[in-house]
């Protein structure tokens, strides 16, 4: 199972992006400057959009499933339970693996916006899918609610997830990292050695870096675990 | 100061509040009651009992600069442009300064380079960014800010901090869920279930967060 962009680039009036490189199994991520062309590499990856040159090739992935940055775009229902419904999920299910409280006949329109990303969150984590591509799943949620996202994204261990953000604080567990660099794809490569080269790495992350502090992994126990270090 | 005097409104409840001059940051779990604290400030809701006022007069009185949290709800016009210059133009600013003033403002929040660009085709954190250089860009008094950083990069985030720092409001009041920024503030509001539960200076508000997801990271690891 793999997903290769293949000399992909796209060119706007005001800004260009060119990609390439192979997705394998695992969890990316994608970091990169407002406006660098995260959403729109997602959207490339999706098949939600044609590149002007070069191709995106799927090979071995069945479904796959993008969640845009902005929840309110993934809105169809009238209440919490017909959003559940729409997914094809039990409200039940999700609501409990939610982990707050969402009255079912709540009306979506009325959750605050932390309240409806975990709500759309909670849906899309909850479906099985071959390609899963989360562009900025942890923007509005609180810090607990990105530690309950972090852990549910951490824990795909089959198929393809690529995690789009600028997140600086809370991670899932990453095997690979991927930064847009002026317009181009850059390959960091895999963890912990990618994060030597990440030029978008956490204030925290370049500190323990500079003091000759790895961490393994990108989730607060292996930062905790790399702060901690007395001795290299 | 921004005052609160037995207000309910709707599932929010602040008995007594005073917020002095200076930035002021929110932060609770969602759902907490924020947003509708930040209305509340700005004068977009009123309060169903008792009274929020602004150095004695109805924030519905005094010049307030918004950036909801939706960031498309902040956006009402085509182009970048047309966006900075709608609140000089809806004071009839004379066209040449509202035209210097756009430049310079976009100048600051380093977004001169999307002033033709159509909202629409804009990212998620360049509208953040236009929305915020929109609700300053007539210099008001009051700054209320609903997580605007939540679609920021770090850098963007910095750039940010030092615009709103020297924008010349006397009252910013902010949420996010970044709390290494949030730990960059005069004082904390922590709510709750629609209540304050926590209200002081970041040392003294964190210090009852030492076990919680929300003590900053980076004070986690340098102790």
């Amino acid at each position: 199972m793999k997903l290769v962009l293949d000399s992909v680039a796209l060119a706007r009036p005001h800004w260009s992006l060119a990609a390439g490189g192979t997705f394998g199994p695992g969890i990316h991520l994608v970091s990169g400057d407002v406006g660098s062309g995260k959403s729109t590499l997602a959207l490339l990856m999706a098949g939600l959009s044609v590149p002007d040159r070069g191709t995106v090739t799927r090979e071995g992935i069945g479904q796959a499933i993008l969640s845009f940055q902005f929840p309110e775009f993934h809105i169809t229902g009238l209440t919490v339970a017909d959003e559940c419904r729409s997914w094809n999920l039990e409200p039940e299910t999700v609501l409990a693996s939610a982990g707050v409280e969402l009255p079912a006949k709540r009306p979506v329109l009325s959750l605050s916006r932390g309240e409806l990303k975990r709500l759309h969150l909670a849906c899309i984590l909850a479906r099985e899918c071959d390609l899963l591509l989360l562009d900025e799943p942890f923007s509005s949620l609180d810090c607990p609610g990105k530690e309950w996202a972090a852990h549910l994204i951490g824990r795909r261990r089959s198929g393809i997830t690529v995690v789009f953000t600028h997140e600086q604080s809370i991670f899932p567990h990453t095997d690979h990292i991927w930064e847009i660099r002026n317009g181009v794809l850059a390959d960091c490569g895999d963890l912990p050695g990618a994060l030597r080269t990440w030029e978008h790495a956490p204030a925290l992350l370049r500190r323990l870096i500079a003091e000759g502090k790895i961490p393994a992994d990108l989730t607060q126990e292996s930062l905790m675990e790399a702060a901690c270090r007395t001795q290299e | 100061m921004i005052a609160f005097e037995n207000v309910r409104f709707r599932a929010l409840a602040v008995p007594s509040l005073v917020l002095p001059a200076g930035l002021t940051t929110l932060i609770g779990p969602n759902g907490a009651g924020k947003s509708t604290f930040l209305k509340l400030c700005a004068g977009i809701a009123e309060p169903e009992k008792g009274t929020v006022t602004i150095d004695g007069q109805s924030p519905r009185k005094t010049e307030v600069g918004y950036v909801n949290e939706f960031p498309d709800r902040n956006l009402l016009f085509s182009t970048v442009h047309d966006e900075l210059a709608s609140p000089l133009r809806f004071r009839h600013t004379p066209c040449a300064e509202t035209v210097r003033e756009v430049r310079a403002c976009a100048e600051r929040w380093g977004i001169a380079a999307l002033l033709e660009r159509e909202v629409k085709d804009l990212s998620g954190g360049e509208k953040c960014l236009v929305a915020l250089a929109t609700a300053c860009i007539t210099r008001p008094r009051v700054l209320v800010l609903d997580e605007y950083d939540s679609h920021l990069d770090a850098g963007r985030c910095a750039v940010a901090e030092r615009v709103l720092r020297s924008s010349g409001a006397d009252y910013i009041v902010r949420c996010t869920q970044q709390m290494e920024t949030a730990a960059n503030s005069d004082r904390l509001l922590f709510l709750e279930k629609g209540r304050v539960v926590h209200f002081g200076e970041p040392t003294a508000v964190f210090a009852n967060l030492t076990a919680t997801p929300f003590y900053p990271l980076s004070w986690r690891c340098r102790s």
